[in-house]
């Protein structure tokens, strides 16, 4: 991936200094191993900042919604999308933002490499291409990069992002056949008295931290419908009913929009499985409308409006 | 100061009479995460951890907690006051970092001519059994905040693992009374003490990030409007892992559920979420996350400095940890430090 | 150990609808054990958080006189949750307060001086209880000259009407009332508070002056106050924040490191200069 940093900057310096932009955001080493951080470059000298690699894991997009001035983000595939569903959304003017789309091979999930290796730290590590070398307090492994990867990343159909202006480098092989429902369709299988203690088991550990909201970039509403009092839709207690409408609830509002990012699981302090609630809505949409959120400008997501030959079935 | 030898085979059965005699609160691993829960039959004490997950704080000042039931009928109130919990409590396993967590949150609860009755009832009728780090974090930075790994800040005895067995120190009188219910506890012989004062001082060498604060806070007096702020929050998210995680943060929020029977509860607040000091009227004198960030570091670093002498913080590192954006409060005050005193 | 998050009981006796609009009522409220009436000793400036329960509290400041020891008053304006469920309320309804907290008005520094007292809109209703307090027979001699500038956007919106009136036939405090603009069969002033401060120009001599307003209010009045030659020690202003435990432990009140509800709400012009801009 090393040619692919160096290319990101030259792309970086040439959008800054011909005042195509008047920021860069994208990634810089961060002060973990196995961590990058997101970086805002405003100067064409700072470039040398930007890094690439398997952990570049935060959703950039974020910090597009909002802003004066003409961005040019770094987005991986699940990234642009969210910029093109932001986009279509209304959220900024499309001009303002230069996309600068990257193949993806995959996000490595630290979660993973913590299980692998219990209780020892990670004080160094490598990430490549292929591999991940980890090195702590009396040990050294070599890891195989595609083994810690994100769960999200694993039936990744875009890793390359499929709207942008700008590419950098070549497009990679998308994956075919990979059946990124088994594991929707593995709970669906379950009976409803099972599935509702496997939420319950999950989402009682939930401390309404709503760091799944905030890194989501789907959620950009100044006045989320949590903290409205006027009506207060439900409680903000840790109480198992209250947390779990929230759950659900937010898994409706992003549904139709959600890329299966990932951030939200990552993010999530207590090890919460958010994927499955968002995965599924995403399957319903598929099966549904046929749609597929964040790969094209012109579709509005379809809980955003209605056709006449859209599926009826539930009506009685 | 009393020292006293636990062989580790003896460790389960010392933590069991303790649950016979008091409620225990110890560190339980649930999947890959350790957090404090109260020892019961269906689960066991963990101590083979880094840190836990939540800190502590939670068993004095829980997630959520009732202040009182009310009752409404017609035009009339019942209040109905929670009475205070008055079992002998015991939290086990606490690291260094979070017993001193105790002492700050103590002087702020207890400040002034109110103070919170709830965490200070449960506080007082807990015995804290700390556990000591051999192992210190790369993201650990207790000793530049006033502790160190084997510290006994805000603890009652010190359980340390000395590689073949385990030694307890009893520090305050609470602590002895605990021991005294343990006869058949031996005294420490000298050579072990002296091995645990080594694995102290090693553990101390350990811990490898230091932040420095010597004048931290009198540089904050001065930095209210500087453009630090604009360049550090640009990445943060306003999530409440930071505020949630750490030992010492303590905001919170008032809130009535239900109208005819009810109750008044206090729930975890953030000074990160948006809403926090959002008006009635719709001002929000912190309107952005520059605002709220520079009052995180302010809160800590210099208000309650200038209110209580100490750096509400105590470098356990779990903010640095969690992050999803890997925002590190050591840079933050690293930047700061790096200031020229003017 | 006292539990201050426990509210007291109190019923209200009387709604008093102060404006037109019908968005700002006063509550007269008795406490139900009349020992907790008894030592509900107050300060002018002081405030309470009232209970609605099952809506929640808030912060409102005390608008009755520390001299009427038979009830406690309250003017609220309906703006948000627990607000709209007090203005739901009828007499005879019982709710909670827990008080009084806050620091109030400074009155050892105001006695033997003038006091010049600013207020505008519906946060007029701490100023009333200084002004009952100051006016009453058994505190008057204490304090020097009195003089009064209260303003509303128009005549309708001005609170306490009664007192007004009555203040208005005494001899012992200059009182100007003003509405913003001109309305048809209104005799007294016209303009601005700050315009009509500056008409007024009282003398800033032996002077202590309270300002009390919205923050756009202050914007403008503060000018004014400076120039009339007050000094920054001699000007007191009380400010509003989001509160929730009035007690200064939930961490959310805070402007630097003073807590409104505790180090406040009223602070000198002086040491808010001090303050970091955040409010």
């Amino acid at each position: 991936m090393e040619d692919l940093e160096n290319l990101i900057r030259e792309i970086a310096k040439k959008l800054l200094s011909e005042k195509k932009v008047d920021l860069i955001i994208g990634y810089e080493q961060g002060t973990l191993p196995l961590h990058t951080t997101p970086c805002f470059v405003d100067k064409a000298e700072d470039v040398k900042k930007l890094v690439w690699n398997a952990s570049c894991d935060a959703n950039l997009s974020k910090y597009v919604v909002d802003r004066k001035e003409k961005v040019g983000v770094i987005a991986k595939g699940c990234d642009a999308r969210l910029i093109a569903v932001c986009a279509i959304e209304k959220q900024f003017p499309r001009e303002n933002v230069v996309i600068i789309g990257i193949p993806c091979l995959g996000v490595v999930d630290r979660k993973k490499i913590e299980t692998k290796l219990g209780d020892r730290e990670v004080l160094e590590a490598i990430v490549e291409d292929e591999q991940i070398k980890v090195k702590g307090e009396g040990f050294e492994l070599v890891l195989q990069k595609n083994d810690f990867l994100c769960d999200s990343c694993l039936t990744c159909r875009h890793r390359n992002s499929p709207i942008y202006d700008v590419f950098v480098g070549k497009k990679v092989p998308e994956v075919k056949g990979a059946n990124e429902f088994a594991e929707v369709s593995s709970l669906e299988s379950k009976s409803a008295e099972e599935r509702w203690k496997h939420f319950k088991e999950e989402l009682s550990k939930c401390i309404r931290c709503y760091a799944c909201r905030n890194v989501c970039p789907l959620c950009y509403c100044k006045m989320c419908f949590v903290d409205q009092t006027m009506p207060a839709w439900f409680g903000k207690t840790n109480d198992l009913s209250d947390t779990m409408i929230y759950h659900i609830v937010r898994a409706f509002h992003v549904a139709g929009r959600c890329v299966d990012c990932g951030a939200c699981s990552r993010a999530c302090p207590m090890d919460i499985n958010l994927r499955e609630l968002m995965k599924k809505t995403e399957k319903i949409m598929k099966e549904r409308y046929s749609y597929e959120a964040g790969v094209s400008l012109k579709e509005v997501p379809p809980l955003g409006e209605f056709k006449m030959e859209d599926s009826q079935e539930f009506i009685k | 100061m009393k020292w006293k030898v636990l062989e580790k085979s003896e460790l389960p059965a010392l933590v069991a009479k303790l649950t016979e005699e008091y409620e225990v609160f110890a560190p339980v691993k649930e999947k890959n995460i350790v957090s404090f829960e109260r020892l019961s039959s269906e689960n066991q004490a963990y101590l083979d951890f880094w840190n836990t997950k939540k800190p502590p704080k939670d068993v004095f000042f829980p997630q959520t907690e009732t202040l009182f039931t009310y009752r409404i009928a017609e035009k009339d109130v019942e209040i109905v006051e929670i009475p205070a919990a008055k079992g002998k409590r015991v939290l086990f396993g606490v690291r260094p970092c979070d017993a001193r967590s105790f002492v700050l949150l103590n002087k702020f609860f207890s400040s002034g001519e109110h103070k919170d009755v709830y965490y200070l009832e449960k506080r007082r009728n807990t015995t804290i059994f700390g556990l000591a780090c051999t192992s210190p974090r790369s993201t650990c930075f207790c000793t530049s905040l006033g502790g160190s790994p084997f510290g006994k800040d805000g603890m009652d005895l010190l359980l340390q693992d000395i590689n073949d067995k385990y030694l307890i120190e009893t520090i305050t009188e609470k602590g002895e009374e605990l021991v005294e219910k343990f006869p058949s506890l031996k005294d420490a012989e000298k050579a072990d003490v002296e091995r645990a004062k080594k694995l102290s001082e090693d553990a101390e060498t350990a811990v490898k990030s230091k932040v420095s604060v010597k004048d931290v806070s009198e540089k904050l007096d001065r930095m209210f409007e500087d453009p630090l702020w604009d360049q550090i929050y640009q990445k943060c998210l306003g999530c409440g892992i930071c505020t949630f995680l750490c030992p010492t943060c303590c905001c919170f929020d008032i809130l009535d559920e239900e109208t005819v029977e009810g109750k008044r509860v206090k729930i975890w607040d953030s000074c990160q979420f948006s809403c926090f000091t959002l008006h009635g009227s719709g001002h929000n004198p912190r309107s952005s996350g520059k605002e709220r960030m520079r009052q995180r570091i302010m809160h800590k670093f210099n208000y309650f400095v200038n209110d209580f002498s100490e750096i509400f913080c105590v470098g356990c590192g779990r903010c640095v940890q969690e992050c999803p954006v890997n925002l590190d409060i050591r840079e933050i005050i690293g930047a700061i430090s790096a200031r020229q005193a003017e | 150990m006292n539990n201050p998050y426990i509210p007291n009981l109190a019923a209200i006796r009387k709604i008093i609808i102060e404006n037109e609009a019908k968005d700002i009522k006063t509550f007269e409220l008795v406490f139900k054990d009349p020992e907790a009436m008894k030592n509900f000793r107050y300060k002018c400036g002081q405030f309470a958080e009232i209970s609605v329960f099952g809506a929640g509290e808030c912060p409102i400041g005390l608008a009755s006189s520390p001299m009427d020891e038979d009830c406690i008053q309250f003017t609220v304006k309906k703006v948000g949750v627990v607000t709209t469920a007090l203005h739901n309320c009828e007499e005879g309804t019982v709710i909670g307060v827990r008080g009084p907290y806050g620091n109030g008005f400074p009155l050892e520094r105001m006695e033997g001086r003038n006091v010049i007292i600013v207020g505008g809109g519906f946060a007029f209703t701490t100023l009333r209880s200084l002004t009952k307090f100051i006016l009453h027979e058994a505190n008057r001699d204490r304090f020097k000259d009195l003089t009064v500038i209260y303003g509303a956007r128009n005549p309708g919106e001005l609170v306490y009407k009664y007192d007004l009136e009555a203040w208005g036939k005494r001899d012992d405090i200059n009182l100007n009332v003003t509405i913003d603009r001109a309305v048809p069969g209104w005799t007294g002033l016209v303009g601005f508070v700050p315009a009509v401060l500056k008409e007024v120009a009282p003398s800033s001599d032996n002077a202590l002056a309270i300002v009390c307003g919205p923050p756009i209010m202050y914007k403008f009045t503060m000018p004014v106050i400076n120039e009339l030659g007050f000094r920054p020690e001699d000007v007191f202003l009380s400010f509003e924040m989001k509160m929730k435990c009035g007690i200064g432990k939930c961490g959310r009140c805070n402007i630097g490191n003073k807590f409104v509800c505790k180090d406040g709400p009223v602070f000198s012009y002086k040491e808010f200069q001090m303050m970091p801009k955040e409010y």
